[in-house]
């Protein structure tokens, strides 16, 4: 299925009324399936051929319902199917009586916002296009270490009574504690990886549990998430499933056994979360890697025009430098970029043509003088000229250009080039410079500054070649030193 | 005991200066909107995000020094709960924005589409919700509005076209015999049934639509 098309969703209703006045608010947004029974839903969920991105389910009177046999089949049946719960007022008791089920992932009160129900489902239809990862048996991450929960409240008295009661009901995990949401995030930073399980109280002075837990949910969505509150404030729990993407809601008061089990689920949810997380990072980097060698055979077409251009095989340590380089670790988006688009191809093919166009030129040119002096004449006639630069007329100006586009690409100035002369005697020039991400790296676009960058880099392997001068590149987090050893006497080809 | 709405600290980079006039001009004109910062270039924007310290930005894909998303997915790892809105040259197809929410992007808007559907995506991404609006139908905002116009009475048509013509309210009023205040619930009327809330999107919509202006 398509979402070009519009997503197709499958609706249990009750009545027509509803019925129709659903498809008035949605029928341009959704392909709309509609049942008037149970049991003629669930046998078109059972055709394994049909996916829906979403499965609504639209109640006339929710306080009349405590059980949902569509969404309790559903919720075994099609674990990954975005359930979604309409209702004219849904009371408190039945969304978190749902959500212990897992049987509920949104909910929604009418008159409803239309613009974030389609935005749901489009989201959900998105995400049905999931790739085929390759799974890789990897050990979970810090499994050794004794995992902590978070509770977080404004009356500190009542928990820390609940912290000492679960410390000496169970060895299984500790119970930190924070009186307000500032405090939370304090103690999220200096040890969030051992925190398993937040359970934070809505009201609070200050920040909000529900802002808070909306906080962690970026910052740490392997935390899982709990709101506890002592009014029934529906709103507030509807947001937090439906924005918050909480794991339960639970009412106050606390009792100590119920919140042991509580937490219990909570932590085996999230070892399920570390170990999907690590799994697909292990499957991304294997998949990736894998496409890397790809791209370094390919870029091997360019090695005889490289070596003729520099004098010397220069590809190879052009290669070395980037992949001492670190990009940011790789995510899902850049395994779909490289197999579901045209990303591989692309990039080598528009990669290798600048590359060709740039070191023929190069072939043709007078090597040039190259000095200090020269290189900073050089470079400041390019930041002179902006956008009106013309093509090099030698080697030496070629390399000036080739520094700059990738100052350019760091965001700095030519004059932050430190040029000295060690004891050696050599004419050095130095420079820090990012490079967010390269050739041998997760790419999710292929961009014109990323080719100019990359092919920038090249050019200054084989310029340096050419005019006889050693090139270093030390490479680190998203960035590289770049140690220039100029020639000892301007010499010219 | 609802909390107070926490202002949209907004960073804004794009690469060219007229493009983000015209933008702040009508976001700033929203009051909880506030702009701490704006770049032109990527390795900017990455410099002085931390001390700027925005929840909102809006950068654009095509960058002069670095790609967009690149630049977005440095600016995510150093600040998480940052939320992003990338503004891509065309409309995006589906196996895009499948990579760009993968990549931790909030939403995207393209140049294509109308201005107040970035004011309506800036919102539902504010506290760093993903908003995935109906991109591929950009089309339907207008023709909605021109179906709302339709919808207004012949009294209404005429005050909208006066209020577009800068007449004032009480030319208004004294022009067509009524009091001020009729005319001050005509115009309120007029706003909630074309969606508009404030009146250069009512001059410009009756300058394309009504006077033909638009090809």
């Amino acid at each position: 299925m398509s979402i070009a098309d519009r997503p197709l969703i499958f609706l249990r209703h009750d009545s027509s009324e509803a019925l129709n006045s659903f498809k008035t608010t949605f029928g341009h947004d959704f392909q709309i399936a509609a049942f008037q029974s149970d049991e003629a839903a669930a046998e078109a969920l059972a055709n394994l051929d049909i996916r829906p991105a979403a499965l609504f389910v639209l109640v006339d009177n929710p306080s009349a319902r405590t059980e949902f046999p569509l969404l309790a089949k559903a919720r075994v049946s099609h674990p990954d199917l975005l359930k979604i719960l309409l209702g004219d007022s849904i009371p408190l008791s039945l969304l978190v009586n749902l959500l212990d089920l897992g049987q509920v992932d949104r909910c929604f009160e009418q008159p409803v916002n239309p613009d974030l129900i389609r935005s749901h489902v489009l989201r959900a239809a998105l995400a049905v296009q999931k790739m085929s990862g390759v799974a890789v048996q990897v050990a979970p991450s810090g499994a050794d270490e004794v995992p902590a929960v978070l509770i977080v409240d404004d009356e500190s008295a009542a928990t820390k009574y609940l912290a000492r009661q679960l410390e000496h009901m169970q060895d299984e995990f500790q119970v930190l504690c924070a009186d307000h949401a500032e405090a939370a995030l304090e103690l999220m930073r200096e040890q969030g990886d051992r925190i398993a399980v937040i359970m934070t109280d809505q009201r609070m002075p200050g920040m909000h549990g529900k802002e808070l837990l909306d906080e962690l949910r970026q910052s740490h969505p392997c935390t899982v998430r709990i709101l506890t509150s002592a009014y029934g404030e529906v709103a507030v729990a509807m947001d937090a499933v439906n924005e918050g993407e909480i794991f339960r809601y639970q009412k106050k008061p606390w009792r100590a056994v119920d919140c042991l089990s509580l937490f219990r689920e909570a932590l085996a949810r999230r070892r399920q979360l570390l170990s999907e997380l690590n799994q697909t990072r292990s499957a991304l980097d294997h998949q990736l890697e894998a496409l890397y060698k790809t791209r370094t055979i390919q870029l091997l077409a360019l090695e005889p025009l490289i070596n003729e251009a520099a004098g010397l095989p220069v590809l190879a340590s052009f290669l070395q430098a980037l992949q001492t380089i670190k990009p940011l670790p790789a995510n899902a988006s850049h395994l779909r970029a490289s197999l579901e688009t045209d990303l591989e191809h692309t990039l080598i093919e528009q990669f290798c043509d600048l590359a060709r166009h740039r070191l023929t030129q190069l072939m043709r040119m007078p090597g040039g003088t190259l000095s200090a002096a020269t290189l900073q004449t050089d470079l400041q006639t390019i930041a002179d000229a902006g956008d009106d630069i013309g093509e090099p007329q030698s080697v030496s100006a070629c390399l000036a250009q080739a520094l700059t586009t990738l100052l350019t690409a760091s965001g700095q100035h030519w004059q932050h080039i430190v040029f000295s002369r060690p004891e050696t005697g050599v004419e050095v020039a130095h420079v820090s410079l990012h490079m967010y991400t390269h050739l041998l790296a997760p790419l999710s676009r292929v961009s014109r500054p990323l080719l100019e960058q990359q092919v920038a880099f090249l050019l200054l392997h084989v310029a340096s070649a050419r005019l006889g001068c050693e090139l270093k590149i030390n490479g680190g987090q998203q960035l590289y030193t770049l140690t220039l050893s100029l020639p000892d006497t301007a010499e010219t080809d | 005991m609802t909390p107070v709405p926490k202002k949209l600290r907004l960073y804004l980079t794009l690469g060219q200066r007229l493009f983000r006039d015209s933008l702040l001009f009508h976001l700033l004109l929203q009051e909880d909107i506030d702009l701490v910062g704006e770049s032109d270039t990527g390795t900017e924007t990455l410099k002085r995000l931390a001390a700027a310290d925005p929840s909102v930005l809006i950068i654009e894909e095509n960058l002069r020094d670095n790609d967009g998303l690149t630049i977005a997915e440095q600016a995510l790892s150093l600040h998480p709960t940052l939320s992003i809105l990338l503004i891509s040259e065309t409309t995006v197809s589906a196996g895009r924005l499948a990579i760009y929410l993968d990549a931790g992007i909030r939403a995207v808007v393209s140049k294509q589409q109308a201005m107040q559907e970035l004011v309506k995506t800036l919102y539902y991404i504010r506290n760093g919700q993903v908003y995935v609006g109906a991109w591929q139908r950009q089309d339907t905002e207008a023709s909605a509005v021109a179906r709302a116009f339709d919808a207004l009475s012949g009294r209404e048509r005429e005050v909208a076209q006066l209020i577009a013509h800068r007449v004032c309210i009480k030319d208004i009023a004294d022009q067509l015999g009524v009091s001020c205040k009729t005319v001050h619930s005509y115009k309120d009327r007029i706003f909630a049934k074309l969606g508009f809330e404030r009146l250069p999107e009512l001059i410009l919509f009756m300058k394309r639509h009504r006077n033909g202006a638009a090809v």
